[in-house]
């Protein structure tokens, strides 16, 4: 029996056993009034009606807001879900939960209002405040230096988020020196911009996109991300990759609609070269690694080269691209979940001493695999649509070049994950002893993602359908 | 106008050619000062507005921050260091890019606008220059406070103020960097039990 299996038996004394219980509960509660309430205003409202405005128009409530607020939701129930398993088995998530739910809390909180902003300024100093939130969940790891991988991760989003601001400053003073009064509104910053060649446009405009793509894990400024993924707990790193990731795409969302018909060809350039290389980097380091977490960690940064090179053809792969930031929030949940329990039961993030995971671990294992063929764009999987539909989408444009890069480095990426994921999930069981017993809760919301990821995939209900043609039409003018 | 830019230039340039890290809080607290004088002086007549951007200035960036970040610092060994490592070579750079930042201001007019973003410039290019050249995490932390203080000051360019929820929004910003910042790069003696947690499982 591991170490890690030794201590999950080894729980706190009663009465603050039942308080941290209650404190996961609340967790769980919260999660389900997030979900409920998103749920219900989709339902409520038909997309005609949108987009609305609240809060002094500070507020909006338009197709990808709501898409967004769905999401997160969604990913947060899990999330919350799991917390719950672990801290019944977990005598240090149980002494710590109470911490960690309100700061996970406050995160979605901030989450929820960040992705309903219609203030560029606002939705950047959120997108910070988000950061900000998550650095002390991301210091609660186990690496050897947690609170260095911390701010590390703290460090280089204010390096980004520096940078975007300066691609504020850059299009107020391309306003001003047209003697234009810029309004950081997103539904009136447009109003701002000029169809003429402008050095001070185009200089915001690249800033904001190279910070905000930094923000997404795209090279050059990639390296946070597989070291915070890595060295941060497992609902933490979901929370980063399916969450916190997702007001970074809706900051990017943002930035197309407000330039939708200017710049056209620029905004194209910048995301085709952030493209390729979070790609061929990614295929690179994927190639190397031998610990599982860190590889979702460069798969998630594969997957945003495949977004940029997504939106940088604009209309014809619009909606693949929605499709497949949808998809990959779930994947990347389903993933580092299982990760996590993988993590609990053989104590290391290293695919050399595992073995035999499907025979050892039945549902985890099946899971795993499950993820990890998503991950690699395999039908029934939403995100097989997504890839197909970008590439496709990528040779109407006739960006042949684009094409081939994708290609090759996705077979790339699935020729190595292959061969660094399947030995740990099939080879003879590397640990003695009957299958380790799941619990139905441990298991629930991996399970809900995959039923998502399907339906997705398969037959996704017209409503949902409509949300996401809605989103990938305000975003097609690129 | 002039003087408490310059009073900018001067709190955030010299901290970065001969300051240690323990002295930083009082330079960010003379850059908080002028700023707090630009925005008060920015307008003709003084709104609640204003009045109100230059009390959250003047409290959470010259006051609060710099006493935060000082108790930080307080007993801790890495404060005794640079700022910025220096060479030679760093201060070319530095002196290089300052000229650039001046030039990139220039473009725009020439006028008291070009002098603030030149002088916005200038603290962002530094801040990077000490974050590239410093690997010790304190400095880093003072290189971003300078750097979001420079994001401020941005602000006194605009046409129209922001509004007052993007000020609140920005100053969290700046609040939580300085104490969630203070709370990671700050060095706390390991105890025994940290170090039995350190290896122990992690959910």
């Amino acid at each position: 029996m591991s170490a890690a299996e030794t201590t999950c038996i080894t729980l706190a004394p009663g009465s603050a056993r039942s308080s941290s219980s209650k404190a996961a509960y609340g967790l769980v509660a919260a999660s389900l009034l997030f979900w409920v309430a998103s749920v219900a205003v989709f339902l409520t409202h038909s997309l005609d009606e949108l987009p609305l405005y609240f809060a002094n128009r500070y507020l909006v409530l338009d197709p990808t807001s709501l898409l967004f607020v769905l999401v997160i939701n969604t990913v947060f129930l899990g999330i919350s879900v799991y917390m719950l398993a672990r801290e019944r088995s977990s005598e240090r998530l149980a002494r710590d939960i109470r911490s960690r739910a309100a700061l996970t809390l406050l995160f979605m909180a901030v989450m929820n209002v960040g992705i309903l902003l219609n203030h560029m300024i606002l939705l950047w100093a959120f997108v910070e405040i988000s950061t900000l939130c998550a650095a002390p969940l991301v210091a609660r790891g186990d690496s050897p230096s947690p609170k260095a991988s911390a701010w590390r991760y703290v460090l280089y989003s204010a390096m980004s988020l520096a940078i975007t601001f300066l691609g504020f400053m850059c299009l107020s003073q391309s306003a001003d020196l047209r003697g234009i009064e810029v309004n950081f509104l997103v539904d009136q910053l447009s109003f701002s911009l000029t169809m003429l060649k402008d050095g001070w446009q185009r200089l915001g405009l690249a800033f904001i996109l190279f910070g905000l793509g930094s923000k997404l894990g795209l090279a050059p400024l990639y390296g946070w991300m597989p070291e915070t993924y890595e060295a941060a707990p497992t609902s933490t790193s979901v929370l980063l990759a399916a969450v916190q990731y997702n007001i970074s795409v809706v900051a990017v969302f943002r930035m197309l609609q407000i330039f939708h018909g200017f710049e056209t060809g620029f905004v194209a350039q910048e995301l085709l070269v952030m493209g390729y290389l979070s790609l061929i980097v990614a295929a690179v380091q994927i190639m190397a690694v031998r610990n599982y977490k860190r590889l979702i960690a460069y798969a998630c940064v594969s997957s945003s080269g495949v977004i940029a090179l997504g939106l940088s053809v604009g209309k014809a792969a619009a909606y693949g691209v929605v499709l497949y930031i949808v998809s990959n929030a779930f994947v990347k949940s389903l993933l580092f979940l299982t990760a996590g329990r993988l993590r609990a039961v053989y104590g290391t993030n290293e695919t050399a001493p595992l073995g035999g995971v499907i025979r050892v671990m039945p549902f985890t294992g099946l899971l795993f695999t499950g993820g990890i063929f998503a991950l690699l764009g395999f039908p029934p999987f939403a995100s097989f649509l997504a890839e197909m539909l970008i590439l496709s989408g990528i040779v109407q444009a006739g960006n042949l070049m684009a094409f081939t890069v994708m290609c090759v480095m996705l077979t790339i990426i699935f020729v190595s994950t292959g061969q660094a994921v399947f030995p740990m999930l099939w080879d003879p069981p590397s640990r003695s002893g009957p299958p380790v017993i799941e619990s139905l809760v441990t298991v629930l919301p991996k399970m809900g993602f995959v039923v998502v990821l399907v339906m997705l995939g398969t037959y996704a209900p017209e409503p949902v359908t409509q949300l996401l043609r809605a989103v990938a039409a305000s975003i097609a003018g690129v | 106008m002039t003087v408490p830019l310059v009073l900018c230039l001067i709190a955030t340039v010299i901290p970065v050619f001969f300051s240690k890290i323990s002295s930083a809080p009082s330079w960010l607290g003379l850059h908080a000062l002028a700023l707090g004088w630009i925005t008060l002086h920015g307008e003709e007549t003084l709104s609640l507005h204003t009045v109100l951007v230059g009390l959250e200035i003047l409290l959470v960036r010259a006051i609060l921050v710099p006493y935060l970040l000082r108790r930080a610092l307080r007993r801790q060994p890495a404060a005794r260091h640079n700022l910025m490592p220096s060479n030679l070579f760093t201060w070319i750079i530095a002196v290089v890019l300052i000229i650039f930042a001046f030039k990139f201001g220039d473009g725009a007019r020439a006028d008291a606008r070009a002098l603030t973003l030149g002088v916005v410039a200038a603290s962002v290019v530094t801040a990077f220059l000490v974050l590239a050249t410093n690997p010790e995490p304190k400095a880093q932390l003072v290189a971003v406070l300078f750097m979001e203080n420079a994001l401020a000051l941005f602000e006194t360019l605009m046409p129209v103020a922001w509004p007052l929820a993007v000020h609140l929004a920005i100053s969290a910003v700046y609040l939580l960097t300085v104490g969630i910042g203070c709370w990671l790069v700050t060095e706390t003696p390991v105890t025994a039990s940290e170090s039995a947690e350190i290896s122990g499982e992690v959910p």
